[in-house]
């Protein structure tokens, strides 16, 4: 039972990587560049666009004020492991936005 | 003959009177040459001012809309300055989550039940942060009446130590796998119930007690997450309080029966922002006084994408747990009545999930609705006292009215085996209402 379950999961995961690759060539300019630059090189409304549908629908950034985000983020940081930069960037773009 | 004279006489004097009337007028229809050069000059004089204007006014706009934007910024820093100040409001966030339910089984009475989830949130520093959550939920106790459970789900302080590490001490959801520490929230769960292994009588743990580290660090376009810990760990049961239970662990270690901990470590790596893969571990001794030790392994898979090209957004999860528990004998004496008994104490169990929702469609219904689907499975051991064996394939549809609230319907084909019962259908019809403040 154990191993053909284990094969299934990493051939899943081997056909979506592929899937995702051919979707970015084809989405060309006009979506977010995913794999192209390096979280470095990522703005926040992007690094929020990325991070935070990986658990949850996004709740808008008019949900919350400017204080509210500051510990929303805070907890959201933890529980998603962020780093710092990451973090930062995407409280930025949560400030602007709200 | 009369009238033409008349008519002719008329005539004469209409012409007569407009002739005169034109020679009257006359000095007034001409300007004089003075006149006509001052009209000029003042016609060029506003010719001049409007030119001067038109170039001015788009100038002006923008100092207008910079003036604006100004005031904006200044407006929402004295707004957040504002609230920052109102006392309560500064460093805490009151959030959580709530839900209604109804479950109709196959074999068990219908019930109604209801939860509620404070959790709250004291950001004490830019490093320091706590979180608590509490676990509000109906239940009967073993003389049949109401109760209300009370469960300290989380209370946690953290300390932010560096740009990739995070230390956290207290009582934590267990980076085993992804769904309890990220996906079980009723408002985040896209089903009304737990996948088999993290429910009820499962095989994974929920929460764990003691300290971990954690973190995540991009490497190239990937990224890397971590997080490892030392806990109270998992509890054997060995037939002493429940015999039918025998060979289970609990999780639910709130005060240590033993000096050793446990050791667990979860590793992701995403290669592409979308998808990630995970692999986790834990290690411990669980006897109080018996030599046993337990080890879980498990692998968990998430892919979530939300494009134009699907209409919609993906969800995909995928989950698998193995447990072992060496091997041992159970009510050696047959003091407890079900023993000697040793069987090979091994479980596994997992779930795949595929969700799908058309929110990029422009249907103001549709658009929030979303199909499920999911089958989990949980194989115990056959001849351990409850070696029940389960699979269900649950279908649901959701209806979401904001991003945190959400109706769910689902039914579910369920079936469980084991020696004594032969095949069972538990099949079921589920609904919950969920909400998250
Ligand atoms: C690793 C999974 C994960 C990711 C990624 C994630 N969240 Fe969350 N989020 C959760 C969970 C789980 C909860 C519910 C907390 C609980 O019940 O313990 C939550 C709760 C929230 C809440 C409710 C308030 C709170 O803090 O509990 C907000 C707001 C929120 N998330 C925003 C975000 C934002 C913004 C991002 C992007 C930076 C994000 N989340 C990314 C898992 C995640």
């Amino acid at each position: 039972m154990a191993k053909p379950v284990c094969l299934t999961f990493a051939a899943s995961a081997l056909v979506l990587a592929g899937c995702q690759t051919s979707h970015s060539h084809r989405a060309g300019g006009q979506a977010t560049p995913t794999t192209a630059a390096g979280a470095g090189q990522k703005g926040g409304s992007q690094l929020w666009a990325e991070n935070c549908i990986r658990c949850h629908n996004v709740r808008s950034p008019s949900s919350y004020n400017d204080a509210e985000w500051d510990v929303a983020m805070h907890h959201m940081r933890v529980r998603a492991s962020l780093t710092a930069q990451e973090h930062k960037a995407i409280l930025e773009f949560l400030k602007s936005a709200n | 003959m009369r009238a033409v004279t008349t008519a002719g006489l008329l005539t004469l004097a209409l012409v007569g009177s407009t002739g005169l009337a034109q020679q009257a007028a006359a000095p007034d229809k001409y300007v004089t040459r003075e006149e006509h050069e001052k009209v000029l000059k003042e016609l060029e004089a506003i010719k001049a001012r409007l030119k001067v204007a038109e170039e001015k006014t788009p100038a002006a706009a923008k100092e207008t809309e910079q003036a604006l934007d100004e005031m904006d910024k200044e407006l929402k820093s004295v707004k957040s300055l504002a609230t920052s100040v109102l006392p309560g409001s500064t460093k805490q966030l009151l959030t959580g989550y709530a839900f209604a339910g109804y479950t109709d089984r196959k074999g068990e009475k219908s019930n109604f039940e209801a939860g509620f989830n404070p959790i709250l949130l004291w950001k004490l520093s830019d490093r320091l942060f706590f979180e608590g959550e509490l676990e509000l939920e109906l239940s009967r106790n073993a003389e049949g009446g109401g109760e209300t459970e009370v469960e300290l789900e989380y209370a946690n302080l953290s300390y932010i130590a560096s740009d990739y590490a995070t230390v956290q001490a207290g009582k934590f959801l267990a980076p085993f796998g992804t769904f309890a520490q990220r996906l079980h929230p009723a408002w985040i769960n896209k089903l009304p119930d737990f996948p088999l292994p993290f429910g009820h009588d499962g095989i994974a743990p929920n929460s764990e007690i003691g300290f971990q580290i954690s973190g995540g660090a991009p490497v190239g376009p990937t990224k890397f997450n971590y997080a490892a810990y030392v806990s109270n760990g998992p509890r054997l049961n060995t037939g002493m309080d429940e015999p039918e239970e025998a060979g289970m662990l609990h999780f639910d270690n709130n005060v240590d029966i033993s000096n050793n901990k446990a050791l667990g470590t979860r590793v992701g790596f995403l290669p592409i922002p979308q998808l990630e893969l995970g692999y986790s571990f834990q290690y411990a001794k669980i006897g109080e006084d018996v030599d046993a030790s337990a080890y879980l392994h498990g692998v968990d898979l998430g892919y979530v994408r939300d494009s134009q090209l699907l209409k919609g957004a993906l969800d995909l999860r995928g989950q698998w747990v193995w447990s072992t528990v060496d091997d041992l004998t159970y009510d050696p004496t047959g003091a407890l009545g079900f023993g000697p008994l040793s069987f090979d104490n091994k479980r596994d169990g997992g779930y795949v999930q595929l969700a799908y929702r058309p929110a990029k469609v422009n249907q103001p219904f549709i658009k929030n609705l979303e199909a499920v689907g999911r089958w989990d499975t949980l194989n115990r051991p056959d001849d351990a006292p409850m070696g029940v064996d389960e699979q269900r394939w649950t279908v649901g549809l959701n209806y979401w009215f904001s991003p945190s609230t959400v109706v769910k319907a689902a039914y579910q084909f369920g079936d469980r085996s084991d020696r004594m019962n032969g095949q069972q259908d538990v099949n079921a019809f589920l609904v919950q209402a969920a909400f998250g403040f």
